[in-house]
């Protein structure tokens, strides 16, 4: 084995990866299990040549088996240290490789790809903490034992003036149509498709959802993601947890369309996706790799690259937009269901809103905004890293806009992207509620918590490779089997009960038994731009 | 006994003079007081004798918090009504109202009797507590308490009587009991809407003899005896009790609740065919990523056994064939490592991965 190597300057090896493999050979027993569990073809097995052995202790004419990292692109290490975690020996594990040169060697002639989040910077959240605390001049609750009242809308709701409601004798009869509005858990399980999830991930939300609703009294939602749903779930009562998301590839809508005359419930509402936090302005994409058989027969698509477009084909103006999808939408349900509308924050986020108020309509129940720290499952990373809208201050506009109109809470407000991104997402939901938003949306910290070891800051996130180490981000059935959806479905529901507790003990000592949407007086900011930007105190 | 009028004319003795002629008066060896009161808060305590003989005090028109942070030994007597907070921190005192009490009445006691001849207000009996070293407080009311009654309660006993009281949706107000940790409720009449803190049950022959005694005392302390009979009818009597709680284990474990009342095949069972089996990181058999390939012919097996000695997993094996050999793996045992290509010191053994449209079929 032992060729001299002929390298050249320009030649790639593992110090330029972002990742590097330290490897004890004295202590490796060569029991072959890193290589194996390695997803990523990272590392192999190889026989090191005399000379270079520290402990030489096998191999005839003093070789021995030693582990390599691969030094090509395509199987760079990831960090995801699933061999450090299989190793019985303590032998080896990935280190960050600060003199990486990734940025510069991956590209070519491709974009760099990858899934995740934005890269960690610091975050306006962090800069804003719950100063008002109610003591002498209103009494505080008491989190433990106090009744919250945790619901927020989802539909349009109309002013008392506006409904269509006439008292006659003793009886108040409607004399129109009334916008359903569902009372659903401040949280959405964000739209994560079938396709960008692996079947038994997406099913583990679904079941945790279902648990959460039945068992533990929470009526959480989970939005589909733009991949269609699962026949047997649309028929089933269940349907009700799920809003069912179209985006402009109206990927499984065909069989959702199939399957109304056959379902027993309705969904709590339909969300229309114009766009994505992580990656505004780039399309969805499910590689072929990705497309796996249920996909097909989800999407009734055969097993090719599926492109989403970054744009609805066949909507210009937000008008258009109100009443061709909206109205749509609303009509399939027999106007039961409420229809709302997802967009990437943007400097043009105001506007939208406004003119989604100003629909006479009303058709519109519900605005998500989804901010630059959204996670995905595959994207350019240039658009992951340099797309996008902050949401605080975005959501923080927008509120202010409606309430200025004395319109605050006639299109509830759900504000995404980086929700828990540090772990805490009750407390970034609580800053949001306060802000304005009726509730949040988060995806990505699901997948954390059923053991997805990515990060902000560069580890795996490589979701859009169908390698998934940990068998939530892939098709391939092997690497499926690594995923327990009971586990996983437990792990999410505990979270929940713990973000949930967290939530009173934020509500508690602000004094509030209903979500404190709007309260911005409840927060105060250490940092003097960041309060003048959204109207709070500064303290320091 | 010393009687104090605290109006004289238009002047109106203030709280503080009239607790502390009390006090003097205590230092005095005084033990019997008849005040007439005009709204003076805190009446009753804490006050004590110096040689331990008990003390009396009859009020009338008192303030807020009569017979608060009481001591054992003393007794409050209120002809009438009294507003908030009869008895608050109550330490060991008797307090007799012969009226109506208003909120929070026995609030925080932790000791002593309050006995109520009317109703008691809102928040009534919340906080009530047991000190380990003296008997539990008791908190008696004739008729019912107002909403939100012994919140977050962790001991001692109080009874509602219901007396006069019946018609009301509920003798406890609404939303009793939240928070409810010890302690026992004993009422008479409807109870309305209960949180999960407390469990409602019917009385027991020691709650019945323990009511029996304690009721004719009450009785006779706010001067209704003649009550004793429509107040002893004992099936009309219910009590409420910290309910047992294990949250977490009284929740359907997640397998159960998939097993039991998910989609009878899961959300993909019709498409997509699934186990539910996990296999471990490392993974053998047809989980394996990649697999060895023993291409003797395009390369020349020299049968060094190297790869016999250094698979982890005895799974190489060797089989002559005549004059031949002929090398290949158990895929059961095999996780393809690539240990056996590694140590091939002419590349016979070769890994290829394994592709995912090859798992797929």
């Amino acid at each position: 084995m032992a060729a001299v190597n002929r390298i050249h300057a320009q030649d790639i090896t593992v110090n330029d990866l972002p990742w590097k493999i330290e490897y004890d050979s004295a202590s490796c027993i060569g029991c072959g299990a890193c290589v194996a569990t390695c997803t990523f073809g990272a590392i192999s097995a190889a026989v090191a040549s005399k000379g270079t052995s520290i402990a030489a202790r096998r191999q005839k004419d003093g070789e021995r088996l030693v582990i390599r990292q691969s030094q090509s692109i395509p199987e760079a290490c990831v960090g995801c240290g699933m061999c450090e975690k299989v190793c019985p020996a303590d032998a080896i594990r990935p280190v960050r490789n600060p003199e990486s040169r990734w940025q510069v060697i991956a590209r070519g002639p491709d974009t760099i790809k990858r899934g995740g989040r934005k890269a960690a910077h610091k975050r306006t959240l962090d800069s804003i903490v719950i100063g008002r605390i109610s003591q002498m001049t209103d009494p505080a609750l008491d989190s433990e034992r106090h009744t919250f009242d945790l619901r927020s809308p989802l539909g349009r709701v109309l002013k008392p003036v506006d409904l269509p409601l006439k008292a006659v004798g003793e009886n108040l009869l409607i004399q129109g149509p009334i916008p359903s509005v569902r009372w659903i858990y401040p949280l959405i399980f964000s739209d994560m498709s079938i396709g960008a999830l692996s079947a038994r991930a997406w099913e583990a939300i679904a079941l945790a959802t279902a648990y959460l609703n039945e068992e533990c009294g929470m009526p959480v939602r989970m939005c589909s993601g733009e991949g269609g749903v699962p026949g047997a779930l649309l028929q089933s009562e269940r349907i009700r947890y799920m809003i069912l998301q179209i985006a402009s590839g109206h990927f499984g809508w065909n069989r959702i369309i199939s399957a109304l005359p056959k379902m027993k419930a309705d969904p709590c509402a339909v969300l229309i996706k114009m766009g994505q936090g992580a990656k505004p302005g780039d399309g969805g994409l499910l590689p072929a790799a990705k497309v796996a058989p249920h996909i097909q027969a989800i999407r009734g698509v055969p097993g090719v690259t599926l492109h989403s477009p970054p744009n609805h084909q066949g909507l210009y103006s937000i008008e258009e937009a109100v009443q061709k999808m909206h109205l749509s939408l609303n009509a399939a349900f027999g106007f039961r269901v409420p229809v709302a509308v997802k967009c990437a924050a943007s400097a043009t986020s105001v506007p939208v809103y406004n003119n989604l108020l100003r629909d006479p309509y009303k058709i519109c129940g519900g605005y998500f905004i989804d901010g630059i720290d959204g996670g995905t499952g595959a994207a350019n990373e240039v658009s992951l890293n340099h797309t996008g809208h902050p949401i605080v201050s975005k959501l923080r506009d927008c509120y202010r806009t409606a309430a200025g109109q004395g319109l605050q809470g006639r299109i509830p407000l759900w504000a995404g992207g980086g929700i828990g991104m540090t772990g805490d997402a009750a407390a970034d939901a609580f800053k949001l509620i306060c802000l304005g938003a009726d509730g949040v949306i988060l995806g990505r910290l699901l997948l954390q918590i059923m053991g997805c070891v990515g990060n902000e800051h560069g580890r795996c996130n490589a979701c859009q490779s169908g390698r998934c180490p940990t068998g939530i981000c892939t098709q391939d059935p092997r690497l499926v089997r690594r995923l327990d959806v009971d586990s996983a479905a437990q792990s999410i529901v505990d979270y929940m009960l713990a973000f949930d507790a967290e939530m009173r003990k934020l509500m508690a000592p602000v004094g509030n038994s209903a979500l404190p949407v709007g309260r911005a007086d409840a927060l105060v900011a250490t940092d003097r731009a960041v309060a003048e930007a959204l109207g709070i105190q500064y303290a320091c | 006994m010393l009687r104090i009028a605290t109006i004289d004319g238009h002047k109106r003795m203030s709280t503080q003079e009239l607790l502390q002629k009390i006090s003097r008066s205590l230092e005095d060896g005084e033990t019997d007081f008849h005040i007439s009161a005009s709204g003076q808060h805190d009446i009753g305590g804490p006050c004590w004798n110096g040689t331990g003989k008990p003390l009396r005090f009859v009020v009338s028109n008192p303030g807020q918090r009569v017979g608060s942070m009481c001591l054992p030994g003393t007794e409050v007597i209120v002809e009438g009504p009294a507003p908030a907070d009869v008895g608050w921190l109550n330490s060991g005192g008797q307090v007799i109202v012969k009226g109506d009490a208003g909120d929070t009445a026995g609030h925080c006691a932790a000791g002593g009797i309050i006995y109520i001849g009317g109703r008691a207000g809102t928040r009534s009996g919340s906080l009530m507590k047991r000190d380990p070293l003296c008997e539990p407080p008791e908190l008696w009311v004739l008729e019912s308490v107002g909403s939100f009654s012994f919140e977050f309660m962790g001991g001692g006993c109080a009874v509602v009587c219901g007396h006069d009281s019946q018609t009301l949706p509920s003798v406890l107000g609404q939303r009793p009991c939240v928070g409810m940790v010890g302690g026992t409720v004993y009422f008479r009449g409807p109870c309305g809407e209960l949180p999960p803190d407390v469990s409602l049950l019917p009385l027991e022959e020691d709650d019945i003899s323990w009511l029996d005694k304690g009721l004719e005392n009450f009785l006779t302390a706010i001067g209704k005896t003649g009550l004793r009979k429509e107040l002893s009818i004992w099936r009309h009597w219910r009590k409420l009790v910290p309910a047992k709680r294990d949250r977490a284990a009284k929740r359907t474990t997640m397998r159960v609740f998939h097993e039991k009342s998910w989609l009878p095949n899961g959300v993909f069972g019709d498409i997509l065919a699934d186990d539910g089996r996990t296999e471990p990181l490392c993974a053998a058999g047809n989980q394996r990523l990649r697999e060895p390939l023993w291409n003797n012919g395009k390369m020349n097996c020299v049968d060094c056994r190297q790869c016999l000695e250094y698979c982890p997993r005895t799974a190489v094996k060797r089989r002559e064939v005549g004059e031949n050999m002929d090398y290949s793996v158990v895929a059961a045992k095999c996780i393809g490592c690539g240990i056996c290509a590694a140590v091939c010191p002419n590349d016979v053994w070769q890994m290829r991965l394994v592709s995912i449209e090859s798992v797929m079929r």
